[in-house]
């Protein structure tokens, strides 16, 4: 009982109701007349384009394919990443050879790989996901060598001094010691897939919720636009809650230094 | 022990030197890439035309003289787009930020707004606006505008307020307030909210340009790709990552000029 009160102190009322005025204040003004620009939707006719969406079915495939790509093309980023990151951070020899290399590629802005993308897969899946997992790579990468870089290196001599071998080495000091940075560089890595998703989605691969803004923009039909809008807002919330979650149930230690790099 | 000595000798003062130099050689595996790639496909390629080819098509853009136009389209939308956002950013979470119930009030709804992934802007904004240049802007404002707004609330409200006290014992103003106490104190987090709007960005703004056509590089590598010109494809990928690397060193550099009048960071 004492949980839900403190809940229900956490919640911010004023936020919230902050949010109904607004489009309370959005709905009346458009129903008066008061404000009349083209193509502005109502709250009210978004919601009923929300349930047009949803009960006919198209809500459902376009998100399930959205969601499918961020989640594969995270996943391979993330594999890709750590292990690049690992073995950057392990190796000086190797950070010597390829840094400078990785700071001219690094801040190449996602989206112009689209066209290149284009170019080599046309209109396909193969295409989103390049465009996903070459600019998400890097928050990985780079969270992960600085990770294991940032790890003490009294730690190595201590698993020298237990004879540990190398793989000893990675499962018992490493891996555990780049797990926060890991876990930051995915969560930046996992927004980063979604807006990529929906680039790639308005730009090139004819399916999901990018390409469903664009398509219902070119029909004409503002109400469904703003409610894929909110619909994508929504899933970045969730998708965002969702890792936090999972990160607090499965490494409740590292955490607390995810929340603080939010 | 003694190996260690003779290390710090002529291996280390190597060592050192070779670290001291720039870091150029990390540019090898890009080279070596770069080399093989240019081996094994010298001609031109519908998939993968080689370097040299690249280097002819930017020299032939650079000659239909649109290429320079593209380019100043790009920058100043990218430019004028993030000091507007910077400028409104700034003022807007000053505002927030200054009033406990203000933030209170506003923060679920600014979260929300930043939760949606700045691409989606632009199909709205078409519909709004339709296609013109001032829809080109506003787009890149409103990408940019969120980390930065929010960066600066909460920069605000982690004054420490003794601070704010200490201003009110010495009766100042509230301008010299503003000046002296809550715009210095919340540079450095605005520097890193502008550091996170940069890339955001760079991306709306040539996605804008791919979308709508409206004149820019974005635009110019759409075109190139539906017309397969493969060359243009990879030599305009070329000049917009050269882009995202200057404006992000430049970026750098600044940063540092200015922190450097600010205590380090804890």
């Amino acid at each position: 009982m004492r949980d839900l009160g403190r809940v229900v102190g956490r919640i911010n009322w004023l936020g919230l109701a902050t949010i109904t005025l607004g489009f309370a204040l959005w709905e009346l003004l458009l129903r008066a007349g008061f404000a009349q620009y083209q193509n502005l939707p109502a709250p009210s006719a978004i919601a009923n384009g929300l349930v047009e969406i949803t009960s006919s079915g198209q809500l459902f495939a376009d998100t399930r394919h959205t969601l499918l790509s961020v989640l594969v093309g995270w996943t391979a980023a993330l594999v890709l990443g750590v292990v690049s990151g690992l073995l950057l951070g392990a190796s000086s020899t190797l950070r010597r050879y390829s840094l400078a290399s990785i700071e001219v590629l690094r801040p190449m802005p996602g989206i112009a790989f689209a066209p290149v993308a284009l170019l080599l897969f046309g209109f396909s899946l193969q295409m989103e996901l390049m465009v996903i997992i070459l600019p998400a790579l890097w928050p990985v990468l780079i969270n992960t060598m600085g990770a294991v870089l940032g790890v003490h290196a009294r730690l190595f001599e201590v698993g020298r001094t237990f004879r540990l071998s190398q793989g000893e080495i990675l499962r018992k000091i490493m891996l555990p010691a780049a797990l926060p940075g890991v876990l930051v560089g995915a969560r930046l890595s996992m927004t980063l897939a979604l807006v990529l998703a929906i680039v790639a989605e308005m730009v090139g691969n004819p399916a999901g919720l990018g390409y469903a803004v664009v398509r219902e923009q070119q029909a004409m039909r503002p109400e469904l636009v703003f409610a894929y809008v909110v619909v994508i807002g929504a899933l970045g919330v969730i998708l965002n809650a969702a890792l936090t979650g999972a990160v607090a149930v499965l490494f409740p230690a590292a955490s607390g230094r995810l929340r603080e790099a939010g | 022990m003694d190996r260690q000595q003779s290390n710090r000798g002529i291996a280390g003062q190597l060592r050192s030197v070779l670290a001291s130099l720039p870091p150029a050689r990390g540019l090898l595996p890009l080279i070596v890439l770069l080399l093989v790639w240019q081996m094994l496909q010298p001609g031109p390629s519908p998939y993968f035309p080689g370097p040299l080819q690249w280097w002819t098509a930017t020299v032939t853009m650079f000659g239909r003289e649109h290429l320079i136009a593209a380019f100043g389209a790009t920058t100043w939308t990218f430019l004028e787009g993030l000091l507007l956002a910077i400028v409104a950013g700034t003022g807007l979470g000053l505002l927030v930020g200054i009033s406990d119930r203000a933030a209170r009030a506003l923060q679920p709804l600014l979260e929300f707004m930043r939760a949606i992934p700045p691409p989606v802007t632009v199909p709205v904004a078409s519909l709004l606006i339709g296609y013109s240049e001032s829809m080109k802007l506003t787009v890149v404002v409103l990408s940019a505008l969120w980390p930065i707004l929010l960066n600066a609330t909460s920069a605000v409200r982690q004054i420490d307020p003794l601070l704010l006290d200490v201003a009110r014992s010495f009766r100042l103003t509230a301008w010299q307030r503003m000046r002296r106490i809550i715009l210095p104190a919340i540079v450095p987090s605005l520097l890193l909210g502008i550091r996170i709007a940069i890339p955001l960005a760079i991306v709306v703004t040539l996605l804008v340009e791919m979308l709508t056509s409206l004149p820019g590089i974005g635009a110019l590598m759409i075109r190139s790709q539906r017309n397969f010109q493969s060359s243009e494809v990879y030599a305009l990928l070329v000049l917009v990552g050269l882009f995202g690397f200057v404006v992000n060193d430049l970026f750098a550099v600044i940063e540092g000029v200015i922190m450097r009048r600010w205590p380090p960071r804890s």
